[in-house]
């Protein structure tokens, strides 16, 4: 990893499901040397050669680590002693039940960083809850205020909490590595992910506080800045898909000028119901479904051609297989990197979303199957012989 | 600032316009100096609402504050050939630099990467632009919705056969803006190793495209467009549900024994009794029938009920609230997730939402109430750039400042 931002700090990742490893992956892709402690029976969620978990675990290394005994609690606290973090989403009683909480292992190395990110945080009586992404952003609001017309929510089919609580995590451990190098002085990050995905709700949170105003569901009203059109517009199927969309947004007032040249001035744009923001933001149904009446007539890609090339925001509603094998800009600039897998084979994983002109980010290696790093970790890091190491396997302490 | 922010001593100026003025706020938060560059006039964030009151005026802008708390405000006509000079002086002792202007608009000003990098060797600038800095949709048009649609985001939410569902808040900018900080980092991090700083080419579609769960991963496991599923989650177990008085979010990964049992005492089990849903697999595989006998379960009980009882059981189960509960809730009172900010100006104190982590040797805090325009000119140009009162007058009545 030479020249990489984080190359010489090591991470110990007790982190699991999403969000945990969300963080200590954008730690790995730069630089970081991220050392996953993990059972030989994982929750079944996959193969770490390909797709999710191909990318949350890309660029990390495994030990398959039995912590249910002391010789094995033993050997994570050697390794702690030999990282510049460690970072967990257990509630708070795990970490300490083994003796790897903060305090505990300031004792052995006084200048650790330790990052917990669990579900609500470690303090508060509501700490002890269980929870995941889904069940956090119901909690924050997000599920509510996704809603068709009639109100029935509609929100999130994934999981947004565990991405904003990986990005949180791996900010928090950034900046807790500067002020380490600033100062010397490691400390303890609580990090509570429903806090995480509460954050980013936004200004709705603000005209609540402030103004005391009930939020309904948004739905294509813009939250930054008056506009209409300013939606998801039907258009022609695709290779028997009619499941295609193209969004549009029309701002000012020059913008709509170029909106009404680009689609051929129909006589309809001359109503005067249309002729001001305000009006069309009033009319804006019947100015929907007049607006429908054109994508429909052409394929996503058209209508975003036609309108990009007047200067008018519009993108096609992307799927899967837009983002990952069409879309001309994501290929362009690489955003889908191959990695190797066993076999001479490739796959692709989740690009880096930045760039940095002195050397960016980089991805190394597929994720590790549980265990695969056993030899690396045990020899390497800690430098056990391999009788030590055989032993170790024979006890118990190690799954092969 | 104080020594105590785990990024004191850093300076950070923010040009960035409302799309990525939270990735300056998240690093102010911590303790860096951040000077938010406005035009003479402000920031055109300062015309978006909702206001206090509903009053529109700059200084009342809840979502300039929203973005903005914690950093120092500097009005400058960068397209004034003095203005952009102040810039570049400013430039010599700043860390990084911020700017989410249309690619190439900074470089036509004389202030791009080349002559920043020739004033400052040391500096890193962030260009955050929707399409990044190259490629063939370098210079189209965005807002967040657009991103959303781009990236992927959009296509997901919503039920199958019905319009796309645009996600609560701003989340392409956000997921931008938390790449961004996170990026400012790792220049911060390589400048440290090489001594040279980097000119970051960060794109708002990638970051958007990188915050959506599964849908990538899908693709290349198995060459499908994951579709849209209600509110039933990818992982499929996950779904809303509807009680009596409100709407709960299931979920199955808990323990099934106790749930099933709970379920079957009131005599509301029909065949979830059966052994395979022992086997997590089998509730993937049924799980929309399972939801539908949980519905019919759940209807009857009140929700605050239902989740005091499963979460007892350890059972994985929430409230679908709306976001004014937020303020009501226990777990974020009780460590301080929202704070008070002094608004001296409007005599009034207002709470803001807080620190998502809870850093024990350097805290997240409140250092400053966000700028009213143009606030700390006076001082920049005093403290920082060594200009006399009389030289600031002339500059102010140029338009300069």
């Amino acid at each position: 990893m030479p020249g990489l931002p984080l190359e010489g700090v090591r991470i110990l990742d007790f982190t699991w499901v999403v969000a945990g490893p969300v963080a200590t992956r954008i730690l790995a892709d730069h630089g970081a040397e991220v050392v996953k402690i993990e059972r030989k029976v994982p929750p079944p969620l996959g193969n770490r050669k390909l797709g999710l978990q191909c990318d949350l675990h890309r660029n990390k290394v495994s030990l398959a680590l039995n912590m249910a005994e002391p010789r094995g609690v033993e050997i994570a606290r050697r390794l702690a002693a030999k990282s510049d973090l460690v970072m967990d989403n257990f509630s708070a009683r795990v970490m300490r039940s083994w003796g790897m909480d903060y305090e505990s292992l300031v004792a052995v190395k006084p200048d650790i960083i330790c990052i917990s990110m669990s579900g609500l945080g470690h303090t508060g009586p509501r700490s002890s809850y269980v929870s995941y992404g889904p069940t956090l952003q119901a909690l924050a609001g997000y599920t509510m205020l996704m809603a068709e017309a009639d109100g029935t929510p509609a929100g999130y089919g994934y999981s947004y909490a565990d991405m904003c609580g990986g990005y949180t995590g791996a900010l928090a451990a950034l900046i807790a590595l500067w002020n380490r190098k600033r100062t010397g002085q490691g400390q303890f990050v609580d990090l509570s992910q429903f806090e995480a995905v509460t954050a980013v709700v936004g200004t709705s949170l603000m005209d609540i506080s402030v103004n005391n105003r009930e939020q309904k569901p948004f739905g294509y009203v813009s939250q930054e800045a008056p506009a209409a059109p300013h939606g998801v517009y039907r258009c022609r199927a695709r290779d028997g898909d009619d499941d295609r969309w193209v969004a549009i947004s029309v701002r000012s007032q020059p913008e709509w000028d170029r909106f009404v040249d680009a689609i051929g001035k129909p006589p309809w744009a001359d109503d005067p119901k249309f002729r001001t923001l305000y009006l069309r933001m009033r009319n804006r149904e019947e100015l929907d479904a007049l607006i429908s009446r054109w994508t429909s007539e052409r394929s996503a890609e058209d209508a975003m051609a036609t309108l990009q090339r007047a200067r008018v925001a519009a993108g096609v509603v992307a799927n899967g297989i837009d983002i990952c094998r069409r879309d001309p800009q994501l290929k362009e600039r690489g955003f889908w990197p191959p990695v190797s897998t066993p076999g001479d084979k490739t796959t692709h994983v989740t690009g880096i979303p930045f760039k940095i002109s002195t050397g960016s980010g980089t991805i190394r290696s597929a994720g590790p199957e549980v265990g695969e790093n056993n030899e690396y970790i045990l020899g390497e890091i800690l430098g056990l012989s391999r009788s030590e190491r055989d032993e170790l396997v024979k006890a118990g302490i190690v799954w092969p | 600032m104080s020594e105590s922010g785990a990024l004191s001593g850093l300076r950070v100026l923010d040009l960035s316009d409302h799309r990525a003025q939270l990735a300056g706020r998240l690093l102010a938060d911590m303790g860096a100096d951040v000077i938010k560059v406005e035009p003479p006039g402000g920031d055109r964030a300062r015309t978006i609402g909702p206001f206090v009151d509903d009053q529109p005026h700059r200084d009342r802008s809840l979502f300039f504050w929203f973005y903005n708390l914690n950093k120092r405000s500097l009005t400058l006509d960068l397209t004034h050939p003095r203005g952009a000079d102040l810039f570049r002086q400013l430039a010599k002792s700043a860390d990084v630099v911020i700017e989410s202007f249309a690619p190439g608009h900074l470089a036509a000003m004389g202030l791009g990467w080349e002559e920043l990098h020739a004033i400052n060797p040391a500096l890193i600038l962030l260009s955050i632009a929707p399409f990044g800095q190259t490629g063939p949709y370098r210079d189209f048009e965005a807002d967040d919705t657009v991103l959303t649609a781009l990236s992927g985001m959009l296509y997901v939410n919503g039920y199958p056969g019905r319009a796309p569902v645009r996600p609560l808040g701003l989340q392409a900018y956000h997921s931008a803006s938390y790449f961004g900080a996170i990026a400012a980092m790792c220049a911060l991090f390589a400048r440290d190793k090489s001594g040279q700083g980097s000119w970051v080419d960060l794109s708002m579609q990638e970051a958007t495209a990188a915050a959506v769960e599964h849908v990538a991963g899908s693709y290349f496991e198995n060459r499908i467009a994951e579709p849209r599923r209600g509110t039933l989650h990818w992982s499929r177990f996950f779904r809303v549900g509807k009680c009596r008085d409100g709407y709960i979010m299931h979920c199955t990964l808990g323990d099934w024994t106790s749930l099933i049992e709970w379920v079957k005492s009131d005599g509301k089990a029909g065949d979830l009794i059966a052994p395979e849903y022992d086997q997590v697999m089998h509730r993937f595989l049924m799980a929309e029938h399972l939801f539908d006998v949980l519905d019919e379960w759940v209807k009857d009980y009140g929700r605050d009920e239902l989740l005091e009882r499963a979460q007892l059981l350890r059972q994985p189960y929430a409230i679908v609230r709306r976001p004014e509960a937020l303020f009501d809730d226990e777990q974020l009172g009780a460590r301080g997730f929202f704070v008070e900010v002094e608004h001296p100006e409007l005599g009034r104190t207002f709470r803001y939402p807080g620190a998502p982590y809870l850093f024990n040797g350097t805290p997240w805090r409140v250092y400053r109430r966000p700028p009213l325009v143009g606030e700390h000119t006076a001082s920049i140009l005093r403290d920082e750039l060594g200009i006399e009162a009389t030289e600031a007058a002339v500059l102010a009545g140029e338009g300069v400042v």
